[in-house]
């Protein structure tokens, strides 16, 4: 196969993001056609390189035919956004509910939200996954603030033991989603910066256990509604065939939430917190796809001629 | 020349799974059958085969399969499901009675 057509097919691979068995699969089926037509016209006096940029004419753009196919394969069922959207929904009972003073229901919430995602994980990573991934990572940032809130010299022995194990963590599960799909990335990350900043209005002035009971009961109903807008977002996401409406869905949606969470916190959210949480926001939306986009390039070794990779 | 791309745009659908019903295939030999078949009249893009095939696929109406060539070839057969078939005598159906509507309008001698 010349340079040209192996160029026109890793063009196609990346922009299908479908995941490697099935990115493999389209690339076969086209190289297969290319194969025949390429034939094809060899046969009737075309010489290999003419042959192949007709080849290339005819089918197109790569990176619309790998739209094309993209949005042939990414519409999830209703059932399936409905999975999405049920992690984001059993914390918006836990608040609106009022569950989460119980440590049972706590414990039953983030056990099944591990357990969902394990199985997913290994059940070759559905759609609806993603979500559940990303809260079954909350455990993990969770204890991790609460180290901030040690005695002093406890902090200091814990953050350093434990924030490498907890990253070390996070961008492993982060960069297997992100290899999928950077999207998937961004939408398992979505809900860090609204919790972390319910965490951060709840727990101001370093007084977490003491004085913050009450007000969490205060504002549970809104805690509630900004997981009911993740919830809905997850949901949409699924059904939404196209990646660039899935893109200001994610963004649309984080920053709203994130607003809800400044504006319902009555000023127990600084300026400055709200501010760096909107950056959080942005690179944690961003930085899937540049992750994705860096892996992808080191995937791209030169090759032999004649070999083409899938 | 639109209007003839309009016509085909709605019908893809209704001129694969045909194809597909009356034998299992693959792509390059739906380009084929389908230009042999009606004497070159439908000559279909070639990159917006593989989405409307892969869309067909996740609707459940077609499955493919891997299978040998002769030639020691793999080609990725396409082959009509139970649900693909009854959706085709849907379209069928609709596209006779579509024709006949047609036919007393633009024929009314011959109705």
């Amino acid at each position: 196969m010349t340079s040209v057509l192996s160029q026109y097919l890793d063009s196609v691979r990346d922009n299908l993001s479908l995941g490697l068995v099935s990115e493999g699969e389209v690339l076969s089926e086209l190289q297969a056609h290319i194969e025949d037509k390429v034939e094809e016209m060899k046969e009737a006096g075309l010489s290999e390189e003419d042959a192949a940029n007709n080849c290339i004419k005819l089918l197109g753009s790569a990176k619309l035919v790998a739209r094309k196919i993209y949005e042939a394969h990414s519409q999830g069922t209703w059932k399936q956004a409905l999975l999405a959207s049920m992690p984001n929904l059993l914390f918006a009972l836990l608040f609106v509910l009022n569950w989460w003073q119980g440590i049972s229901w706590l414990i039953i919430t983030l056990g099944s939200i591990i357990g969902i995602a394990i199985y997913g994980w290994y059940r070759g990573k559905p759609i609806w996954l993603f979500p559940w991934l990303g809260y079954s990572l909350l455990p993990v940032v969770v204890a991790g603030l609460l180290l901030l809130y040690l005695p002093t010299g406890w902090s200091w022995v814990a953050i350093p033991v434990y924030v490498p194990l907890a990253l070390w963590l996070v961008v492993s599960i982060t960069i297997q989603t992100i290899k999928r799909d950077w999207l998937y990335g961004a939408l398992m990350l979505l809900p860090i910066p609204t919790i972390v900043g319910w965490f951060l209005a709840v727990g101001q002035e370093g007084k977490f256990i003491e004085l913050s009971l009450d007000y969490i009961h205060d504002i549970a109903p809104w805690i509630g509604l900004s997981f009911l807008a993740l919830a809905l977002t997850a949901a949409a996401f699924i059904r939404l065939r196209q990646r660039w409406l899935r893109v200001v869905l994610l963004f649309i949606s984080g920053f709203l939430t994130l607003i809800m969470v400044a504006f319902y916190a009555e000023g127990r959210l600084s300026l400055l917190a709200f501010s760096v949480l909107s950056l959080i926001m942005l690179m944690l939306l961003i930085s899937p796809a540049l992750v994705e986009r860096r892996l992808r390039r080191g995937k791209h070794r030169p090759m032999a001629k004649g070999t083409i990779r899938l | 020349m639109l209007q003839k791309r309009g016509l085909m745009k709605g019908s893809v659908d209704s001129l694969l799974l045909s194809l597909i019903d009356q034998q299992p295939m693959y792509g390059y030999q739906i380009l084929k059958e389908l230009e042999t078949k009606s004497q070159g009249y439908f000559k279909f893009q070639e990159g917006t085969l593989y989405p409307a095939l892969h869309r067909l696929e996740a609707a459940g109406l077609i499955t493919g399969k891997w299978q040998m060539l002769p030639s020691g070839r793999q080609r990725r057969y396409y082959y009509i499901t139970v649900k693909g078939h009854q959706r085709l005598v849907t379209n069928m159906n609709q596209w006779q009675d579509f024709l006949t509507a047609v036919n007393l309008i633009i024929q009314p001698s011959s109705a």
